[in-house]
């Protein structure tokens, strides 16, 4: 369960709230520069909020003591250093949350990347890079998902793997909350930010309303139509 | 801390400091011989040994460098912003908690290196001239591990206030080997003599580097407080920015 209430950051977030449920994909939509990895990197105790909370099953992230055990997170980039071999960075961020080491092979096999283990992050392709990312968010099986623009970077059926994944987070009970630009992916919750201010929340029906299609509503919700 | 050791010992670069800084030392010894007989020709034998230590130190600072660094390097072309600081804050979300770690991991790879080198060096001295070396003394070796230590809290700290490793190496390398900016400074004032590199020094070495006696003891105060004054800059930066 996330819960965003009246998140503020001058001149980039105005008063932003929303909830995202568990078993439940929630898409966070916007255009380039509308918020969102603003939203998500204050939600993950990276940048601060100037006013308003943001929770994670009720508390603060950074409250966590084993925060990879209750959140995965994926945002720009792989995480690694370049020079690490991918086993080696996930193995780190084992220890550091007192997950275990057999767990690190468990998430390589889960994203693809089993054979990969012994290559340096460095080395890796754009979508290799995604998926180690991912991997090390489902390193402590997290019931909270929090994605930040992950289908960049994917080729076809990456992207196609990628929602078929996040489906079945959901399907199992996770809480599934993720950026985009992009509207090509099937959602439960929408919310929809511009300008830094959430324009439309509700269920995907909710959303969509008397427009054709989610593409149609976002389209007139953020003014963008007029391209 | 246990990761963040993990994550310090699986950087190569890491393990160029820790080579260049257990080698440096006693090969300095074996390299430095003839300069070491002229030292005793002119019966200057108090640090015979020890001022080979000083070389040694570029490790420490490497290491110290390099802890921080790694983490504000960018992770791929593809991802220019990213670096590895996100995926370590999102794994110990609590600042002064990671600092700590972090820290502790430094002060713990670098003392061992220190130890060692420290004991190969004076060991080597004696090998090679044993009638003119000074006696095997324990607290004035433990004092250059000490200044090791701190050396690389220091660049420790220097590096999280720039969140670049090539700033504070260029500067620290240079200062050490090529041109001691801060000997050149006790040339214009005596209070030069209190700046961080050179104060430290003084904790394990004898004879005079300049006209100033500073007490061992009161060496290492004054290079433990820059040290803690250094990182607590860095530290109240490290909370203030965003990641």
């Amino acid at each position: 369960m996330i819960s965003i209430d009246r998140v503020s950051r001058p001149g980039i977030l105005h008063e932003v709230s929303f909830d995202a449920r568990p078993g439940r994909v929630t898409g966070f939509l916007g255009r380039n520069g509308a918020g969102k990895t603003s939203t998500v990197r204050i939600l993950l105790g990276l940048d601060r909020a100037a006013g308003g909370t943001a929770l994670i099953n009720h508390q603060p992230y950074a409250s966590w003591p084993r925060p990879l055990t209750v959140v995965g997170a994926l945002l720009d980039g792989s995480g690694a250093h370049r020079a690490r071999p991918a086993r080696a960075h996930l193995r780190w961020l084992a220890a550091s949350n007192g997950l275990s080491r057999a767990r690190v092979d468990e998430v390589l096999e889960v994203v693809g990347l089993a054979g990969a283990g012994g290559k340096r992050a460095g080395r890796f392709s754009l979508g290799m890079s995604r998926r180690l990312g991912l991997a090390a968010a489902l390193l402590g099986d997290p019931a909270v998902l929090v994605l930040d623009e992950p289908f960049n970077g994917l080729d076809p059926a990456g992207v196609r793997w990628m929602r078929e994944f996040l489906r079945r987070c959901a399907d199992e009970g996770r809480t599934v909350l993720l950026s985009s630009h992009l509207l090509d992916f099937p959602v439960d919750d929408v919310v929809v930010i511009d300008g830094g201010r959430v324009v439309a929340r509700g269920t995907l029906g909710e959303v969509t309303g008397e427009h054709d299609s989610l593409e149609q509503a976002f389209l007139s919700l953020t003014g963008a139509s007029s391209w | 801390m246990r990761a963040e050791l993990r994550k310090l010992l699986g950087l190569p670069t890491a393990w160029v400091g820790l080579v260049l800084g257990l080698i440096a030392a006693p090969a300095l010894v074996l390299v430095n011989a003839p300069g070491m007989r002229r030292a005793i020709d002119s019966g200057q034998t108090a640090d015979l040994g020890y001022e080979n230590l000083g070389i040694g130190l570029l490790g420490a600072l490497i290491l110290g460098v390099v802890t921080v660094s790694s983490e504000y390097t960018s992770t791929g072309d593809d991802a220019p912003g990213a670096h590895q600081m996100t995926a370590t804050l999102l794994a110990m979300p609590r600042r002064s908690h990671l600092l700590v770690a972090k820290g502790a991991a430094l002060v713990l790879v670098v003392a061992v290196q220190g130890a060692l080198t420290a004991s190969a060096t004076v060991w080597l001295t004696r090998v090679v001239l044993p009638e003119h070396a000074p006696p095997f003394a324990p607290g004035r070796m433990a004092a250059a591990v000490l200044y090791w230590v701190l050396l690389a809290l220091l660049a420790y700290a220097v590096t999280l206030i720039f969140r670049n490793g090539v700033i504070t190496l260029t500067v620290f390398i240079i200062n050490s080997s090529v041109v001691s900016v801060s000997y050149l400074l006790t040339k214009l004032t005596p209070w030069a003599a209190y700046l961080p590199d050179i104060v430290g020094a003084h904790m394990f070495l004898r004879s005079d580097l300049i006209d100033l006696r500073i007490s061992p003891v009161t060496a290492g105060l004054v290079m433990t407080m820059w040290v803690v004054a250094l990182l607590a800059v860095a530290a109240y930066l490290f909370h203030r920015r965003p990641a």
